[in-house]
């Protein structure tokens, strides 16, 4: 394709001319794809035609000399431009060219060649220049628009080009100011030398140094950090004639870095200083991290001794496979487990226990890669624990020591007040002894005068039954009388006791005898005695008079007849059931072997509201002239004596049962 | 009627005068005895020295001495010392008498006049 020229021509002779020069051109490079007379048209061609090169007249009707080529190249100033000038002009053309004119033609020297010549060269030329100011505003561009620093220095490191970043670096106004000046002039005595040994160093060895990290210190004092490249500067021939470098501030990196590093330092203190242990192992069981305490706990000094290494490299075999296999499940399920507790030994073989948290780690795509644990030791806690549980077993241990201590001195509290009860009773008893005694001599000697005068009387042999009658009544009364104090006297005497080994069985069979004179009616005796029954310490005498006098009263109470069974057996207390009942548990012990005597009448029983009073001295079921009522107080002191009890209680069919205990 | 035995003497010391007197009544009636009684004690044994009885009943609960001070100085007379003494008391119970007080027999009031000649025989057989 030719190239596409305007042409500007006033001079219709010339116009003509240059377009057949133009046209006859055997190799159709170029083609007249314009023409105009006036620069005004001329401009607005340019404006709306593809147009790659200019023929301008510089005289023509709107425009002239100079000022026709200024206006033009102001208009369309990468458009090349050739000047087209009379004979007497030739100046004017030269000026155009150096204003930046292509070339000039003189009108009238004109031939073909050199007209094609002319705008080859211009087209040439154009072009190159084109694309060299499109390099140099490239250059351009980059040099005033980056914020990196961009310089260049002689071999003296004396500044020979800044760029705009520089420029206000340094805080000047033209850059053409900090030429044939070095870093000592901007920056602190340090960085400069330091940057100067180093610029030195790649003009010596023409290595380069790329990013070097670096701090600059201002001479107003500012300081910042810079990323910097310094390579040699050659010239064409490959000599090294300077310097070049860009640098780049990474104050807000540094700072960004820094504030990194300390955050980072700030968690590494927060997990060093905690006492838990948190460690960070991979699905192999491999510590990656971990912090001071999990290092103290493990014997390691530095986390890069355990970095890398397993249980295995810390504990004996079977403790780090029990590890291992407390981790396997976590890793498999992906399910932690929080504050378990865990007994485990240390490396220097110290038993302890910990609170163990363990949690899956787990990356974006849902992969488990290990676990993330945190471990507290809870030793000292489960020694107090203990301690305390241990404390707790020995005040429960005191209080039940306490409570039986309690227990016997309310027993002990309880003997004493009926010691003491019996004391009173026995101070009692003394008094009645004296009262008995007193009485006894006081009524006993007008009894022994009723008694020797009826003695007396009845002597005179006298016929009259009537008399004989009232002296055998008086006879009576005087011995009832007379047997009222003889009982008085018994109750009221020192109690002592003439004890040995006596079978039970035999005083039963004298008793029997002496009281079978009181049976009146037909009484049927029926013996239930044990044959094996233990011999018992008694005092013969006192028990036989015991024996007597209840079987006496049985006998009395079945006037009309009826069956009296007497029983002995022993058994052993084994306080089961009712095994133990009433006033037996007051005397004896589970344990104990009694011998048991049971007196049954089938007779009229006692009244339920007398049989509390039964056992008090002077009360008496009988009529009046029937009893003392003295017997069963003296019996009942007599068993009391001998560390027996004694109960009367009614039959359910009839009659009364009293039924003596003795220890064996 | 056989032949009457020489009359016992019958010597009783006893405050109760009541007492005494129908005793010695009682005692003389059977024609067998010579009874003299006594109710001051501090006098009883210059009376036995007197009377020179061949039994002697005792009271010993008596005011002004005790019956047992009484036996004492019959005893350390040489006169009577071998007269027997029965005491004849107020203070014991009647089943008592089948033992001694101090070496001494007692009979228990009150006391039938059988008990007392059945004494006097056994102790005047000696």
């Amino acid at each position: 394709m030719p190239a596409r020229v305007l042409l500007i021509e006033d001079n219709p002779g010339d116009a003509l001319l240059l377009r057949e020069m133009i046209a006859e051109e055997p190799g159709e490079q170029f083609k007249v794809v314009a023409e105009t007379g006036t620069l005004e048209r001329g401009l607005a061609l340019i404006a709306s035609v593809e147009i790659d090169v200019v023929l301008l007249d510089l005289s023509l009707p709107d425009s002239h000399g100079m000022e026709t080529f200024t206006t033009a190249h102001h208009a369309a100033p990468e458009m090349p431009i050739i000047v087209l000038t009379g004979l007497d002009d030739e100046d004017l053309a030269l000026h155009a060219v150096q204003l930046g004119a292509e070339e000039y033609l003189v009108k009238g020297r004109i031939d073909m060649a050199l007209l094609h010549r002319a705008l080859r060269y211009a087209l040439e030329r154009s072009r190159y220049q084109t694309a060299l100011a499109r390099e140099r505003d490239y250059l351009h561009m980059l040099l005033d628009n980056i914020p990196d620093r961009i310089y260049f220095k002689d071999e003296n490191s004396q500044f020979i080009r800044i760029n705009s970043a520089l420029v206000k670096l340094f805080g000047l106004s033209r850059r053409e100011d900090a030429y044939g000046k070095t870093d000592a002039d901007f920056y602190g005595a340090e960085h400069a030398q330091e940057a100067l040994a180093d610029e030195q160093r790649v003009m010596q060895t023409g290595q380069p140094v790329f990013n070097k990290v670096e701090f600059e210190t201002m001479q107003d004092g500012k300081r910042a950090w810079s990323l910097t490249t310094k390579l040699p500067l050659r010239d064409r021939k490959g000599r090294i004639v300077g310097t070049c470098g860009i640098s780049r501030e990474i104050t807000h990196l540094k700072e960004m870095e820094t504030a990194l590093e300390a955050e980072r330092n700030l968690l590494r203190a927060v997990i060093d200083n905690l006492p838990d242990h948190i460690f960070l192992k991979d699905a192999a069981g491999h510590y990656l991290l971990d912090n001071v305490a999990h290092q103290r706990w493990l014997g390691a000094s530095s986390s890069r001794e355990v970095s890398g290494r397993t249980a295995f490299d810390f504990f004996p075999a079977e403790i780090a496979q029990k590890f291992q296999d407390a981790d396997e499940p976590v890793l498999r399920s992906g399910q932690g487990v929080l504050d378990q507790e865990e007994e485990s030994v240390d490396a220097q073989g110290q038993t302890h226990w910990a609170l163990l948290t363990k949690v899956p780690w787990v990356s974006d795509d849902g992969q488990v890669h290990g676990l993330v644990c945190l471990k507290r030791d809870i030793t000292r806690q489960k020694q107090a624990e203990a301690h305390l549980k241990k404390a707790n077993a020995e005040l429960a241990a005191s209080r039940e020591e306490l409570l039986r201590a309690m227990g016997r001195l309310q027993g002990a509290h309880t003997e004493l007040r009926e010691m003491q009860l019996q004391l009173i009773e026995a101070e009692k008893m003394k008094l009645i002894g004296r009262l008995a005694a007193g009485v006894a001599h006081e009524v006993k000697n007008p009894l022994a005068i009723i008694k020797m005068g009826v003695d007396f009387l009845e002597q005179r042999k006298t016929k009259d039954e009537t008399v004989k009658m009232i002296l055998k009544e008086m006879q009576d009364a005087v011995q009832r009388a007379d047997s009222v104090i003889l009982g008085l006297l018994d109750f009221s005497r020192p109690k002592q006791l003439e004890k040995k080994r006596e079978n039970l069985n035999t005083l039963v069979g004298s008793a029997l005898k002496l009281a079978r004179v009181e049976m009146k009616g037909a009484i049927k005796i029926v013996r239930e005695l044990d044959p094996k029954l233990p011999a018992l310490a008694l005092d013969a005498e006192k028990i036989g008079h015991v024996l007597v006098n209840l079987l006496t009263n049985a006998i009395h109470a079945m006037e009309g007849g009826g069956t009296l069974t007497v029983r002995t057996y022993s058994k052993q207390l084994t306080g089961v059931g009712r095994n133990i009942a009433g006033k037996e548990s007051e005397s004896f012990r589970v344990g104990q072997t009694i011998v048991v005597l049971e007196i049954d009448d089938t007779g009229h029983g006692v009244p339920e509201d007398k049989l509390g009073k039964i056992f008090e001295p002077f009360f008496t079921t009988k009529p009046t002239g029937k009893g003392t009522g003295l017997g069963l107080s003296v019996v009942k002191t007599i068993v009391d004596l001998h560390g027996g009890t004694i109960d009367l209680r009614n039959l359910p069919e009839a009659g009364a049962r009293a039924t003596l205990m003795f220890q064996v | 009627m056989s032949k009457p035995a020489a009359k016992k003497r019958i010597f009783i010391v006893d405050d109760e005068s009541g007492f005494t007197r129908l005793l010695k009544l009682t005692l003389e009636k059977t024609g067998r005895f010579i009874v003299r009684e006594e109710n001051d004690g501090t006098k009883a044994w210059l009376a036995a020295r007197e009377f020179q009885p061949d039994v002697i009943f005792l009271d010993i609960v008596m005011p002004k001495i005790d019956g047992g001070d009484v036996a004492q100085q019959i005893r350390s007379d040489p006169a009577l010392e071998r007269v027997p003494i029965i005491f004849l008391t107020a203070i014991v119970a009647k089943r008592e008498t089948k033992t001694d007080i101090g070496g001494f027999p007692f009979l228990s009031k009150p006391v039938s006049i059988e008990a007392i000649t059945a004494a006097i025989a056994e102790h005047t057989a000696k």
